[in-house]
Protein backbone atom coordinates (compact mmCIF):
# COMPACT_ATOMS: atom_id res chain seq x y z
CA UNK A 1 0.00 0.00 0.00
CA UNK A 2 1.66 3.31 -1.15
CA UNK A 3 1.18 5.51 2.04
CA UNK A 4 3.80 8.43 0.72
CA UNK A 5 4.09 10.11 -2.77
CA UNK A 6 5.89 12.69 -3.39
CA UNK A 7 5.52 14.38 -6.92
CA UNK A 8 7.98 16.78 -8.21
CA UNK A 9 8.21 18.38 -4.96
CA UNK A 10 10.50 21.31 -4.86
CA UNK A 11 11.68 23.33 -1.87
CA UNK A 12 12.78 26.91 -2.51
CA UNK A 13 14.07 28.23 1.89
CA UNK A 14 14.69 32.19 1.54
CA UNK A 15 17.52 33.12 3.58
CA UNK A 16 16.67 36.69 4.91
CA UNK A 17 19.28 38.92 5.47
CA UNK A 18 18.86 41.55 8.22
CA UNK A 19 18.23 44.34 5.24
CA UNK A 20 14.79 41.89 3.64
CA UNK A 21 13.20 41.96 7.48
CA UNK A 22 13.57 45.01 7.98
CA UNK A 23 10.37 47.35 6.27
CA UNK A 24 12.34 49.81 5.79
CA UNK A 25 13.97 48.31 2.93
CA UNK A 26 10.52 46.73 1.76
CA UNK A 27 8.81 50.28 1.92
CA UNK A 28 12.18 51.46 -0.05
CA UNK A 29 11.60 48.81 -2.87
CA UNK A 30 7.85 49.33 -3.17
CA UNK A 31 8.44 53.54 -3.29
CA UNK A 32 10.75 52.92 -6.17
CA UNK A 33 9.23 50.46 -8.31
CA UNK A 34 10.73 47.13 -7.25
CA UNK A 35 13.98 47.88 -8.54
CA UNK A 36 15.58 47.98 -5.13
CA UNK A 37 13.43 44.84 -4.52
CA UNK A 38 16.17 42.44 -6.10
CA UNK A 39 18.89 44.42 -3.59
CA UNK A 40 17.27 44.20 -0.90
CA UNK A 41 15.85 40.77 -1.66
CA UNK A 42 16.45 37.49 -0.22
CA UNK A 43 18.59 34.80 -1.57
CA UNK A 44 16.89 31.39 -2.20
CA UNK A 45 18.37 28.07 -1.56
CA UNK A 46 16.73 25.24 -3.73
CA UNK A 47 17.12 22.68 -0.92
CA UNK A 48 15.34 20.09 -3.09
CA UNK A 49 14.39 20.01 -6.40
CA UNK A 50 12.02 17.81 -8.15
CA UNK A 51 11.33 14.96 -6.13
CA UNK A 52 9.40 12.13 -6.69
CA UNK A 53 9.10 9.00 -5.12
CA UNK A 54 6.39 6.62 -3.38
CA UNK A 55 6.76 4.54 0.21
CA UNK A 56 5.19 1.69 0.60
CA UNK A 57 4.24 -0.11 3.87
CA UNK A 58 6.97 -1.62 5.63
CA UNK A 59 9.62 0.88 4.27
CA UNK A 60 12.71 1.24 5.76
CA UNK A 61 14.50 4.05 4.21
CA UNK A 62 17.85 5.05 4.86
CA UNK A 63 18.69 8.78 3.63
CA UNK A 64 21.86 9.33 2.68
CA UNK A 65 24.13 12.11 1.18
CA UNK A 66 26.81 14.90 1.94
CA UNK A 67 26.13 17.46 4.24
CA UNK A 68 23.56 20.22 2.58
CA UNK A 69 22.28 17.43 0.58
CA UNK A 70 18.73 17.66 1.59
CA UNK A 71 18.04 14.83 4.45
CA UNK A 72 17.26 17.10 7.01
CA UNK A 73 14.97 19.34 4.24
CA UNK A 74 13.49 16.01 3.26
CA UNK A 75 12.57 15.02 6.45
CA UNK A 76 11.09 18.43 7.41
CA UNK A 77 9.15 18.24 4.06
CA UNK A 78 7.61 14.57 5.50
CA UNK A 79 6.58 16.15 9.12
CA UNK A 80 5.07 19.18 7.16
CA UNK A 81 7.36 21.55 8.66
CA UNK A 82 8.34 22.93 5.25
CA UNK A 83 5.62 23.63 2.48
CA UNK A 84 6.91 22.57 -0.98
CA UNK A 85 7.58 25.26 -2.66
CA UNK A 86 6.24 23.01 -5.97
CA UNK A 87 4.75 19.80 -6.34
CA UNK A 88 2.71 17.51 -4.10
CA UNK A 89 2.99 15.35 -1.18
CA UNK A 90 0.50 13.19 0.28
CA UNK A 91 1.46 11.26 3.43
CA UNK A 92 -1.79 8.35 4.76
CA UNK A 93 -1.00 8.50 8.05
CA UNK A 94 0.49 9.89 11.23
CA UNK A 95 3.74 11.21 11.30
CA UNK A 96 6.27 11.38 14.03
CA UNK A 97 9.84 13.28 13.69
CA UNK A 98 12.46 12.96 15.95
CA UNK A 99 15.14 15.17 14.54
CA UNK A 100 16.42 16.52 18.18
CA UNK A 101 15.63 14.00 21.14
CA UNK A 102 15.83 16.58 23.58
CA UNK A 103 12.85 19.07 22.24
CA UNK A 104 11.01 21.14 25.42
CA UNK A 105 13.86 19.94 27.60
CA UNK A 106 13.60 22.71 30.45
CA UNK A 107 16.71 22.43 32.60
CA UNK A 108 14.66 24.39 35.77
CA UNK A 109 11.97 21.95 35.68
CA UNK A 110 12.25 18.89 37.21
CA UNK A 111 13.22 15.57 35.36
CA UNK A 112 8.98 14.11 36.19
CA UNK A 113 7.90 17.74 34.68
CA UNK A 114 9.90 17.64 32.08
CA UNK A 115 8.05 13.91 31.46
CA UNK A 116 5.10 15.80 31.09
CA UNK A 117 6.53 19.39 28.97
CA UNK A 118 8.23 16.89 26.25
CA UNK A 119 5.85 14.18 26.70
CA UNK A 120 3.41 16.56 25.31
CA UNK A 121 5.27 18.05 22.44
CA UNK A 122 5.19 14.50 21.10
CA UNK A 123 1.93 14.29 20.98
CA UNK A 124 1.41 11.89 24.07
CA UNK A 125 -1.63 12.33 26.39
CA UNK A 126 -1.56 12.84 30.32
CA UNK A 127 -2.92 9.47 30.89
CA UNK A 128 -0.14 7.90 28.99
CA UNK A 129 2.21 9.29 30.35
CA UNK A 130 1.33 8.83 33.59
CA UNK A 131 1.35 5.05 33.08
CA UNK A 132 4.67 5.31 31.46
CA UNK A 133 6.68 6.63 34.55
CA UNK A 134 7.80 3.65 35.30
CA UNK A 135 9.11 2.37 32.03
CA UNK A 136 10.98 5.96 32.11
CA UNK A 137 12.47 6.00 35.33
CA UNK A 138 14.21 2.24 34.52
CA UNK A 139 15.07 2.82 30.79
CA UNK A 140 16.48 6.39 32.13
CA UNK A 141 18.02 4.51 35.37
CA UNK A 142 17.20 7.91 37.16
CA UNK A 143 15.30 7.04 39.47
CA UNK A 144 14.47 9.64 42.69
CA UNK A 145 16.79 11.90 40.39
CA UNK A 146 13.59 12.53 38.35
CA UNK A 147 12.62 15.06 41.44
CA UNK A 148 15.45 17.15 41.38
CA UNK A 149 15.81 20.01 38.42
CA UNK A 150 16.95 18.50 34.80
CA UNK A 151 19.87 21.08 35.28
CA UNK A 152 21.73 18.90 37.78
CA UNK A 153 21.64 16.16 35.78
CA UNK A 154 25.21 14.96 33.19
CA UNK A 155 24.60 15.72 30.06
CA UNK A 156 24.27 11.77 29.40
CA UNK A 157 21.67 11.49 32.20
CA UNK A 158 19.53 14.64 30.29
CA UNK A 159 19.62 12.67 27.20
CA UNK A 160 18.42 9.55 28.36
CA UNK A 161 15.31 11.44 29.96
CA UNK A 162 14.96 12.49 26.61
CA UNK A 163 15.51 9.55 24.97
CA UNK A 164 12.99 7.71 27.21
CA UNK A 165 10.09 10.23 26.78
CA UNK A 166 10.78 10.47 23.04
CA UNK A 167 10.48 6.58 22.28
CA UNK A 168 7.19 6.30 24.16
CA UNK A 169 5.44 7.25 20.73
CA UNK A 170 4.04 4.59 19.03
CA UNK A 171 4.65 6.05 15.67
CA UNK A 172 3.09 5.33 12.09
CA UNK A 173 5.47 7.30 10.13
CA UNK A 174 8.44 6.96 11.93
CA UNK A 175 11.12 10.15 10.83
CA UNK A 176 14.26 10.03 12.71
CA UNK A 177 17.12 12.54 11.68
CA UNK A 178 21.03 11.37 12.69
CA UNK A 179 20.51 9.08 15.64
CA UNK A 180 21.79 9.42 18.88
CA UNK A 181 25.76 10.24 19.10
CA UNK A 182 26.31 10.91 22.64
CA UNK A 183 26.34 8.43 25.58
CA UNK A 184 28.23 5.83 26.24
CA UNK A 185 28.34 2.46 24.30
CA UNK A 186 26.20 1.04 26.97
CA UNK A 187 23.59 3.79 26.32
CA UNK A 188 23.52 3.33 22.82
CA UNK A 189 23.12 -0.38 22.79
CA UNK A 190 20.28 0.26 25.13
CA UNK A 191 18.91 3.45 22.48
CA UNK A 192 19.50 1.60 19.72
CA UNK A 193 17.44 -2.03 20.90
CA UNK A 194 14.66 0.67 22.25
CA UNK A 195 14.39 2.41 18.74
CA UNK A 196 14.92 -0.72 16.91
CA UNK A 197 11.37 -1.51 18.79
CA UNK A 198 9.79 1.40 17.88
CA UNK A 199 11.21 1.11 13.96
CA UNK A 200 9.68 -2.67 13.91
CA UNK A 201 5.98 -1.04 15.23
CA UNK A 202 6.05 1.55 12.74
CA UNK A 203 4.68 1.21 9.61
CA UNK A 204 6.83 3.50 7.23
CA UNK A 205 10.59 5.02 8.69
CA UNK A 206 12.63 7.17 7.06
CA UNK A 207 16.55 7.87 8.60
CA UNK A 208 18.75 10.39 7.71
CA UNK A 209 22.94 8.86 8.66
CA UNK A 210 25.91 9.25 8.19
CA UNK A 211 27.45 6.14 9.83
CA UNK A 212 25.86 3.36 6.75
CA UNK A 213 26.28 0.38 9.25
CA UNK A 214 23.99 1.66 11.07
CA UNK A 215 21.39 2.29 7.74
CA UNK A 216 22.37 -1.15 6.38
CA UNK A 217 21.31 -2.93 9.71
CA UNK A 218 17.62 -1.42 9.90
CA UNK A 219 17.21 0.17 6.67
CA UNK A 220 15.85 -2.19 3.25
CA UNK A 221 15.72 0.93 0.52
CA UNK A 222 17.86 4.38 0.89
CA UNK A 223 17.74 7.24 -1.26
CA UNK A 224 20.78 9.39 -2.05
CA UNK A 225 20.21 12.52 -2.35
CA UNK A 226 22.85 15.29 -4.05
CA UNK A 227 22.15 19.06 -3.80
CA UNK A 228 18.63 18.47 -3.30
CA UNK A 229 18.32 16.18 -6.21
CA UNK A 230 17.64 12.35 -5.53
CA UNK A 231 20.41 10.47 -7.41
CA UNK A 232 18.85 6.88 -6.85
CA UNK A 233 16.54 5.15 -4.99
CA UNK A 234 16.24 1.26 -4.25
CA UNK A 235 17.21 -1.31 -2.56
CA UNK A 236 19.42 -0.71 0.51
CA UNK A 237 22.40 -2.45 -0.49
CA UNK A 238 22.89 -1.18 -4.07
CA UNK A 239 22.13 2.39 -2.99
CA UNK A 240 24.70 2.68 -0.20
CA UNK A 241 27.33 1.05 -3.24
CA UNK A 242 26.20 3.69 -5.67
CA UNK A 243 27.09 6.14 -3.04
CA UNK A 244 30.06 5.02 -2.14
CA UNK A 245 31.78 4.36 -5.62
CA UNK A 246 29.31 7.84 -6.64
CA UNK A 247 30.17 9.89 -4.23
CA UNK A 248 33.92 10.08 -5.38
CA UNK A 249 32.82 10.67 -8.80
CA UNK A 250 30.20 13.54 -7.91
CA UNK A 251 33.25 15.10 -5.32
CA UNK A 252 35.19 15.22 -8.62
CA UNK A 253 32.68 16.45 -10.60
CA UNK A 254 32.18 19.75 -8.01
CA UNK A 255 35.87 19.79 -7.26
CA UNK A 256 36.36 20.59 -11.02
CA UNK B 1 -4.76 2.68 -3.22
CA UNK B 2 -5.84 2.23 -6.73
CA UNK B 3 -8.21 4.88 -6.44
CA UNK B 4 -5.33 7.72 -6.03
CA UNK B 5 -3.49 6.26 -9.00
CA UNK B 6 -5.55 9.06 -11.49
CA UNK B 7 -4.24 12.05 -9.20
CA UNK B 8 -0.97 10.90 -10.64
CA UNK B 9 -1.84 11.86 -14.39
CA UNK B 10 -2.90 15.42 -13.13
CA UNK B 11 0.84 17.50 -13.72
CA UNK B 12 1.77 19.30 -10.33
CA UNK B 13 1.04 22.15 -11.72
CA UNK B 14 -1.95 22.15 -11.64
CA UNK B 15 -2.67 20.91 -8.09
CA UNK B 16 -1.55 23.13 -5.15
CA UNK B 17 0.73 21.90 -3.11
CA UNK B 18 -0.11 20.21 0.17
CA UNK B 19 -0.46 17.08 1.70
CA UNK B 20 -3.28 14.66 1.88
CA UNK B 21 -3.57 14.94 5.91
CA UNK B 22 -3.07 18.06 6.38
CA UNK B 23 -5.13 19.77 3.19
CA UNK B 24 -7.70 21.04 5.32
CA UNK B 25 -4.84 23.55 6.79
CA UNK B 26 -5.50 25.58 3.87
CA UNK B 27 -8.42 26.87 4.78
CA UNK B 28 -9.06 30.27 6.02
CA UNK B 29 -9.66 29.70 9.46
CA UNK B 30 -7.94 26.05 10.02
CA UNK B 31 -4.82 26.96 11.86
CA UNK B 32 -7.34 28.94 14.15
CA UNK B 33 -9.33 26.08 15.17
CA UNK B 34 -6.44 23.33 15.33
CA UNK B 35 -4.83 25.65 17.52
CA UNK B 36 -7.84 26.14 19.78
CA UNK B 37 -7.96 22.50 19.70
CA UNK B 38 -4.65 22.14 20.91
CA UNK B 39 -5.17 23.49 24.51
CA UNK B 40 -3.84 20.74 26.61
CA UNK B 41 -0.47 22.10 24.91
CA UNK B 42 -0.80 25.65 25.13
CA UNK B 43 -2.26 25.66 28.73
CA UNK B 44 0.79 23.15 29.75
CA UNK B 45 3.10 25.61 27.79
CA UNK B 46 1.77 29.20 29.31
CA UNK B 47 1.32 27.94 32.77
CA UNK B 48 4.95 26.26 32.86
CA UNK B 49 5.96 29.42 31.56
CA UNK B 50 4.73 31.43 34.71
CA UNK B 51 6.13 28.69 36.90
CA UNK B 52 9.40 28.27 36.23
CA UNK B 53 9.59 32.43 35.72
CA UNK B 54 9.50 32.08 39.43
CA UNK B 55 10.80 29.14 40.47
CA UNK B 56 13.06 29.06 43.79
CA UNK B 57 11.73 32.33 44.76
CA UNK B 58 9.48 32.34 48.35
CA UNK B 59 6.53 34.12 47.15
CA UNK B 60 6.23 32.56 43.84
CA UNK B 61 4.11 33.65 41.42
CA UNK B 62 2.53 36.15 43.98
CA UNK B 63 5.53 38.76 43.82
CA UNK B 64 3.14 39.93 40.71
CA UNK B 65 0.69 40.40 43.51
CA UNK B 66 2.95 42.35 45.64
CA UNK B 67 4.84 44.35 43.64
CA UNK B 68 1.53 45.80 41.44
CA UNK B 69 -0.01 46.78 44.69
CA UNK B 70 3.43 48.60 45.98
CA UNK B 71 3.38 50.19 42.81
CA UNK B 72 -0.33 50.74 42.82
CA UNK B 73 -0.39 52.17 46.55
CA UNK B 74 3.02 54.36 45.48
CA UNK B 75 1.60 55.85 42.81
CA UNK B 76 -2.04 56.53 44.00
CA UNK B 77 -1.04 58.05 46.92
CA UNK B 78 1.57 60.76 44.52
CA UNK B 79 -1.38 61.01 41.50
CA UNK B 80 -4.23 61.74 43.63
CA UNK B 81 -2.22 64.51 44.90
CA UNK B 82 -0.71 65.78 41.87
CA UNK B 83 -4.41 65.71 40.13
CA UNK B 84 -6.07 66.76 43.00
CA UNK B 85 -8.44 63.93 43.01
CA UNK B 86 -10.15 62.05 46.21
CA UNK B 87 -7.77 58.86 47.01
CA UNK B 88 -10.99 56.87 47.17
CA UNK B 89 -11.90 56.70 43.92
CA UNK B 90 -8.73 57.73 41.93
CA UNK B 91 -6.89 54.56 43.33
CA UNK B 92 -9.03 51.95 42.63
CA UNK B 93 -9.19 53.47 39.36
CA UNK B 94 -6.06 53.55 38.51
CA UNK B 95 -4.94 49.93 39.59
CA UNK B 96 -7.37 48.43 37.46
CA UNK B 97 -6.40 50.61 35.10
CA UNK B 98 -3.05 49.56 35.28
CA UNK B 99 -3.54 46.53 35.76
CA UNK B 100 -5.06 45.71 32.47
CA UNK B 101 -2.93 47.69 30.63
CA UNK B 102 -0.58 45.32 32.34
CA UNK B 103 -2.29 42.12 30.77
CA UNK B 104 -2.80 44.22 27.08
CA UNK B 105 0.41 45.55 26.58
CA UNK B 106 2.32 42.69 27.87
CA UNK B 107 0.55 39.92 25.89
CA UNK B 108 1.02 42.52 22.65
CA UNK B 109 4.82 42.71 23.50
CA UNK B 110 5.49 39.21 24.01
CA UNK B 111 3.49 38.04 20.72
CA UNK B 112 5.87 39.17 18.32
CA UNK B 113 8.22 36.64 19.94
CA UNK B 114 5.54 34.18 19.97
CA UNK B 115 7.11 32.04 17.20
CA UNK B 116 10.38 32.59 17.56
CA UNK B 117 9.88 31.35 21.18
CA UNK B 118 8.89 28.04 19.68
CA UNK B 119 11.43 28.06 16.58
CA UNK B 120 13.08 24.88 18.08
CA UNK B 121 9.26 22.93 18.02
CA UNK B 122 8.10 24.65 14.72
CA UNK B 123 10.95 23.26 13.02
CA UNK B 124 10.86 19.69 14.19
CA UNK B 125 6.97 19.20 14.55
CA UNK B 126 3.90 20.62 12.95
CA UNK B 127 1.60 22.41 15.78
CA UNK B 128 -0.90 25.09 14.83
CA UNK B 129 1.09 28.39 14.61
CA UNK B 130 -2.07 30.26 16.87
CA UNK B 131 -0.53 27.79 19.52
CA UNK B 132 2.08 29.88 20.13
CA UNK B 133 0.08 32.72 20.27
CA UNK B 134 -2.38 31.04 22.86
CA UNK B 135 0.71 30.06 24.70
CA UNK B 136 1.34 34.11 25.32
CA UNK B 137 -2.27 35.28 25.64
CA UNK B 138 -2.67 32.61 28.49
CA UNK B 139 0.31 32.81 30.31
CA UNK B 140 -0.37 36.64 30.67
CA UNK B 141 -4.09 35.83 32.02
CA UNK B 142 -2.57 34.12 34.34
CA UNK B 143 -0.77 36.91 35.56
CA UNK B 144 -3.79 38.99 35.08
CA UNK B 145 -5.39 36.54 37.52
CA UNK B 146 -3.12 37.40 40.08
CA UNK B 147 -2.71 41.25 39.71
CA UNK B 148 -6.59 41.43 39.57
CA UNK B 149 -7.45 39.98 43.26
CA UNK B 150 -6.16 43.29 44.16
CA UNK B 151 -9.38 44.81 43.81
CA UNK B 152 -10.40 43.01 46.59
CA UNK B 153 -8.59 44.47 49.30
CA UNK B 154 -9.00 47.50 47.38
CA UNK B 155 -12.65 47.18 47.86
CA UNK B 156 -12.28 46.66 51.60
CA UNK B 157 -10.00 49.41 52.31
CA UNK B 158 -12.11 51.78 50.71
CA UNK B 159 -15.35 50.48 51.39
CA UNK B 160 -17.11 49.66 47.92
CA UNK B 161 -19.94 47.41 47.58
CA UNK B 162 -19.84 47.17 43.17
CA UNK B 163 -22.98 45.48 43.04
CA UNK B 164 -25.25 43.74 40.73
CA UNK B 165 -22.89 45.68 37.52
CA UNK B 166 -19.24 43.32 38.59
CA UNK B 167 -20.78 40.71 37.21
CA UNK B 168 -20.28 42.31 33.79
CA UNK B 169 -16.84 41.68 34.27
CA UNK B 170 -16.64 37.91 33.12
CA UNK B 171 -18.29 39.16 29.50
CA UNK B 172 -15.85 42.01 29.59
CA UNK B 173 -12.79 39.90 30.19
CA UNK B 174 -14.35 37.30 27.60
CA UNK B 175 -14.00 40.14 25.11
CA UNK B 176 -10.87 41.85 25.99
CA UNK B 177 -9.02 37.84 25.70
CA UNK B 178 -10.68 37.30 22.31
CA UNK B 179 -9.64 40.35 20.89
CA UNK B 180 -5.98 39.80 22.17
CA UNK B 181 -5.62 36.82 20.86
CA UNK B 182 -6.30 37.96 17.35
CA UNK B 183 -4.13 41.18 17.71
CA UNK B 184 -1.19 39.01 19.02
CA UNK B 185 -1.64 36.90 16.32
CA UNK B 186 -1.37 39.53 13.45
CA UNK B 187 1.41 40.71 15.69
CA UNK B 188 3.08 37.33 15.81
CA UNK B 189 3.41 36.83 12.07
CA UNK B 190 4.54 40.70 10.93
CA UNK B 191 6.66 40.49 13.94
CA UNK B 192 8.42 37.42 12.34
CA UNK B 193 8.56 38.85 9.13
CA UNK B 194 9.55 42.49 9.95
CA UNK B 195 11.75 42.42 12.58
CA UNK B 196 11.20 46.20 13.17
CA UNK B 197 7.32 45.27 14.20
CA UNK B 198 8.11 44.45 17.51
CA UNK B 199 10.08 47.47 18.20
CA UNK B 200 7.00 49.54 16.74
CA UNK B 201 4.80 47.60 18.69
CA UNK B 202 6.36 48.68 21.99
CA UNK B 203 7.06 52.13 21.50
CA UNK B 204 3.59 52.52 20.22
CA UNK B 205 2.50 50.76 23.15
CA UNK B 206 4.39 53.35 25.40
CA UNK B 207 2.93 55.81 24.08
CA UNK B 208 -0.69 54.80 24.21
CA UNK B 209 -0.47 54.27 27.84
CA UNK B 210 0.25 57.92 28.02
CA UNK B 211 -2.92 58.56 25.66
CA UNK B 212 -4.87 56.08 27.14
CA UNK B 213 -6.96 56.87 30.60
CA UNK B 214 -5.44 55.13 32.66
CA UNK B 215 -3.23 57.24 35.25
CA UNK B 216 -5.93 60.20 34.49
CA UNK B 217 -9.57 60.10 34.22
CA UNK B 218 -12.02 60.21 30.68
CA UNK B 219 -13.27 63.73 32.44
CA UNK B 220 -9.95 65.64 32.87
CA UNK B 221 -10.19 65.91 28.70
CA UNK B 222 -13.08 68.11 29.24
CA UNK B 223 -14.58 68.64 25.39
CA UNK B 224 -12.46 66.43 23.75
CA UNK B 225 -13.65 62.77 24.97
CA UNK B 226 -12.77 61.73 21.37
CA UNK B 227 -9.03 60.97 22.34
CA UNK B 228 -10.34 58.37 24.82
CA UNK B 229 -13.55 57.25 22.28
CA UNK B 230 -11.56 56.91 19.46
CA UNK B 231 -9.40 54.66 20.99
CA UNK B 232 -9.85 50.97 21.35
CA UNK B 233 -7.21 50.32 24.20
CA UNK B 234 -9.73 52.88 26.58
CA UNK B 235 -12.60 50.88 25.06
CA UNK B 236 -11.52 47.34 26.47
CA UNK B 237 -9.61 48.62 29.78
CA UNK B 238 -13.03 49.91 30.75
CA UNK B 239 -15.10 46.60 30.03
CA UNK B 240 -13.05 45.67 32.74
CA UNK B 241 -12.41 48.23 35.18
CA UNK B 242 -15.81 49.78 34.76
CA UNK B 243 -17.75 46.57 35.99
CA UNK B 244 -15.40 46.39 38.98
CA UNK B 245 -15.62 50.05 40.26
CA UNK B 246 -19.20 49.32 40.33
CA UNK B 247 -20.37 50.80 37.01
CA UNK B 248 -22.02 49.43 33.65
CA UNK B 249 -19.68 50.24 30.88
CA UNK B 250 -20.61 52.71 27.84
CA UNK B 251 -22.78 51.40 25.05
CA UNK B 252 -19.72 52.52 22.99
CA UNK B 253 -17.13 50.22 24.73
CA UNK B 254 -19.39 46.88 23.58
CA UNK B 255 -19.71 47.72 20.50
CA UNK B 256 -16.83 48.85 19.75
CA UNK B 257 -15.03 45.64 21.62
CA UNK B 258 -17.66 43.32 19.73
CA UNK B 259 -17.04 44.99 16.56
CA UNK B 260 -13.74 44.11 17.05
CA UNK B 261 -14.01 40.56 18.29
CA UNK B 262 -16.14 40.01 14.93
CA UNK B 263 -13.84 41.95 12.17
CA UNK B 264 -10.16 40.98 14.01
CA UNK B 265 -10.43 36.70 13.67
CA UNK B 266 -11.17 36.77 9.89
CA UNK B 267 -8.59 39.47 9.43
CA UNK B 268 -6.23 37.51 11.91
CA UNK B 269 -7.61 34.37 9.71
CA UNK B 270 -6.86 35.64 6.40
CA UNK B 271 -3.20 37.11 7.26
CA UNK B 272 -2.37 33.17 8.85
CA UNK B 273 -3.88 31.85 5.89
CA UNK B 274 -1.52 33.66 3.13
CA UNK B 275 1.64 33.76 5.93
CA UNK B 276 1.13 29.61 7.45
CA UNK B 277 3.18 28.00 4.92
CA UNK B 278 5.67 30.72 5.45
CA UNK B 279 6.27 31.14 8.61
CA UNK B 280 8.67 28.25 9.08
CA UNK B 281 11.06 29.82 6.31
CA UNK B 282 11.35 33.36 8.38
CA UNK B 283 12.64 31.99 12.14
Amino acid sequence: MTIIRLTNVSVDIPVYSVGSSSIRKVVLGRAIGGRFGQAAGHVIVKALKDISFEAQNGDRIGLVGNNGSGKTTLLRVLADVYAPTSGTVEVNGQVSPMFDATLGMNHDATGLENIRICGMLWGLTREELDASLDDIAEFSELGDYLKMPVRTYSAGMQLRLAFAIATLRKPDIFLLDEIIGVGDANFFQKAFARLEGLVRRSRILFVASHTKPIIQRICNKAIWLHNGTLVAYGEVGEVLEAYSSGDARLAQVAAA
Amino acid sequence: MTDTIADEQVPAAATSPRRATTSASDAVGADLLAGIAAWPLWAMLGWNDIRLRYRRSVLGPFWMTLSMAIFVVTLGFIYSRIFKMDIRTYLPFLALGFILWGFVSTTLNESGGAFLEGDRIIKQIRVPFSAFVFRVVWRNFIVLLHTIVLIVPIWIIFGMTPGLNSLLVVPGVALVYLNLAWAGIVVAILSTRFRDIPLIVATALQVTMFATPIMWPVSSLGDYTLIADANPFFHLIELVRAPLLGNAPAPLSWTVAIGLALVGPVFAALLMRRASRRIVYWL
